[in-house]
């Protein structure tokens, strides 16, 4: 195979753009990690069957097909609530174990739903209309580098829901006390601040951040599959390992890097291959830089 | 104002209080002093709700709140500056100060103007106001945890140990600070070691030892209580 450096440039491209997605799943698991220091197992699988929800809602009482858009991130918000009550609200708070065990079973759980009622075959999801048709081509040095306008619009619209979060934990009462929380819990309860609450709204709106990245991954690809569960959880994994667990920027940054990588590792070693790299990369983090790039931004003391 | 019954407390099998009463007047200091592992913390804990007490009733203003979340007992007015401070340490200044405030509800200028007074009080927090809250010293932490308390505007404020791994000199400001709430009418119930600086103070003193309250009265009693006098009082009396 003859690999050229403008097909590399390509598909980092791509892949940057794709990225966005596994940035918002990595700001999920960053989000509930930095409020509860746990990680929620089924938080991939709650924003696919999001998009599932969406998806199905949608055909039933034939919507627009738009809705999906808004339907999906909005059921995926009601199922990672849902997660939070099963999995995480009632067992003891400092038994970490036991709420990542049964957060593994509600991602078998909704995993096992879907390929239920689907027959674990996929089904086609729409595409982004006039976006998907769109192409822009750029001369840059005697090389023509190409944006798909679908992957612009997934990257835009990925943006627009992280600047949306900086806005609520930052500029607002409700962000406020998500940060208090996850730096202190006790002084926060002596603030007046209800710790189950705040974490019931944590993983409302890490739950809506994954619905959107399941809808504009299956947007992207055009097809929704039960398949896409367990390698959107474990990018989501990999990515909040380079972030730094609970660091923002940190899942920002490694999002779209994992994303950028991954599709040059597609190019060059293929979609058999891809992956082994991928989680390659997790490892050489685990084990040189375990803080990933912006370790314990959140911290406790 | 606040009013403990045969309070007890443990933590598995081990019970850090027993039968824990006492009693804290409004307007009033009221100092609760003992020894390391004594149970003090629990005891503050078990009052603010964060601990859960296994008999025992906890009034306050008339009100059982033994029962209540945290978040609602701050509600009624009764707000716990812990020991160890426990700053939000990535928060800055300000922030602390407005997640204080976050059980009242109240409109924003009416908050802000808090704020102000509240720098006031402390000048130090106004000039750092944009800074992280970890990164202050030690005794700026403390005052912004008194502060931070403020904001909620307590009818009663429970501090622990709030002189604890200061400097001399600090602790005199700690001191001086604690003494102007108690002037200004705030009520307090205050929990020490340094027992010479609290009874200084204080207008009642209980003992508190391996979870018991071994000694109740006012400061002068404890003068005239050798025993008692000794075992707290006894190494530090040169002040
Ligand atoms: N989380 C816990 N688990 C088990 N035992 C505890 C726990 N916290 C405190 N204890 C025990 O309960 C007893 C009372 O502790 P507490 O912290 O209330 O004491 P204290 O009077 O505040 O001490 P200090 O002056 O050192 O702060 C001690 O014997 C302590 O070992
Ligand atoms: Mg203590």
């Amino acid at each position: 195979m003859n690999v050229e450096f403008i097909d590399i440039v390509q598909s980092l491209i791509d892949g940057v753009l794709y990225g966005s997605t596994y940035a918002l799943i990595g700001l999920g698991f960053t989000l509930i990690f930095g409020a509860m220091e746990k990680l929620n197992m089924a938080y991939a699988a709650s924003s696919i069957g999001g998009a599932y929800v969406g998806l199905g809602v949608s055909v039933l009482f034939s919507f627009p097909l738009v809705l999906i858009f808004f339907i999906g991130p909005i059921a995926a918000g009601v199922l990672s609530v849902l997660v939070y009550f099963c999995c995480f609200r009632y067992l003891p708070s400092n038994n970490h174990l036991a709420a990542l065990m049964a957060s593994i079973g509600g991602l078998f759980f909704i995993d096992e739903i879907i390929s239920h009622e689907t027959d674990g075959s996929p089904l086609d999801f729409p595409e982004l209309g006039i976006f998907s048709e769109a192409y822009f081509e750029i001369e840059f040095s005697d090389m023509f580098l190409g944006f798909r306008g679908d992957l612009i619009f997934v990257m835009f619209a990925s943006f627009v829901a992280m600047l949306f979060l900086l806005y609520l934990l930052y500029r607002t009462r409700l962000g406020l006390a998500t940060r208090a929380v996850s730096q202190q819990p006790i002084a926060a309860q002596l603030c007046g601040i209800s710790i189950h609450q705040t974490n019931s709204i944590t993983f409302i709106i890490a739950g809506v951040l994954g619905g959107i990245a399941g809808c504009l991954a299956a947007a992207s690809v055009g097809v929704i599959s039960p398949l896409l569960v367990l390698p959107l959880t474990v990018k989501g994994l990999i990515v909040t390992v380079m972030g730094g667990l609970g660091s923002i920027r940190g899942a920002i940054i490694a999002g779209l890097l994992v994303g950028g990588l991954e599709s040059v590792f597609l190019l060059l070693r293929g979609v058999n291959e891809r992956d082994i790299y991928v989680f390659l990369l997790l490892f050489i983090f685990l084990v040189f830089k375990p803080n990933g790039f912006f370790g314990a931004e959140i911290d406790r003391d | 104002m606040l009013k403990v019954d045969d309070l007890v407390t443990s933590y598995g099998l081990i019970k850090a209080l027993r039968n824990v009463s006492l009693e804290a007047e409004k307007g009033k200091l009221t100092c609760i002093l003992g020894p390391n592992g004594a149970g003090k913390s629990t005891l503050l804990f078990t009052i603010a709700g964060i601990l859960k007490s296994d008999r025992g009733s906890i009034q306050f203003l008339g009100r059982q709140i033994s029962k209540m979340k945290t978040s609602e007992i701050v509600k009624e007015g009764l707000v716990l500056v812990p020991e160890n401070r426990l700053v939000f340490p990535h928060l800055s200044v300000r922030e602390n100060l407005l997640a204080g405030a976050f059980s009242r509800f109240s409109r924003k200028d009416e908050v802000e103007e808090d704020v102000e007074s509240v720098y006031q009080r402390f000048p130090i927090l106004k000039e750092r106001y944009l800074q992280e809250a970890g990164t202050l010293s030690g005794g700026e932490q403390q005052m912004l945890a008194v502060a931070r308390a403020l904001m909620a505007r307590p009818k009663l404020l429970l501090m622990d140990e709030p002189s604890v791994g200061l400097a001399p000199k600090i602790v005199n400001t700690i001191f001086e600070i604690i003494k102007t709430l108690s002037e200004e009418g705030i009520s307090i119930v205050l929990v020490e070691q340094n027992a010479v600086k609290a009874s200084a103070i204080a207008d009642h003193i209980y003992l508190l030892d391996q979870g018991e309250i071994t000694f109740s009265g006012s400061p002068d009693e404890i003068e005239d209580n050798d025993i008692i006098k000794r075992a707290y009082l006894g190494d530090i009396t040169e002040s």
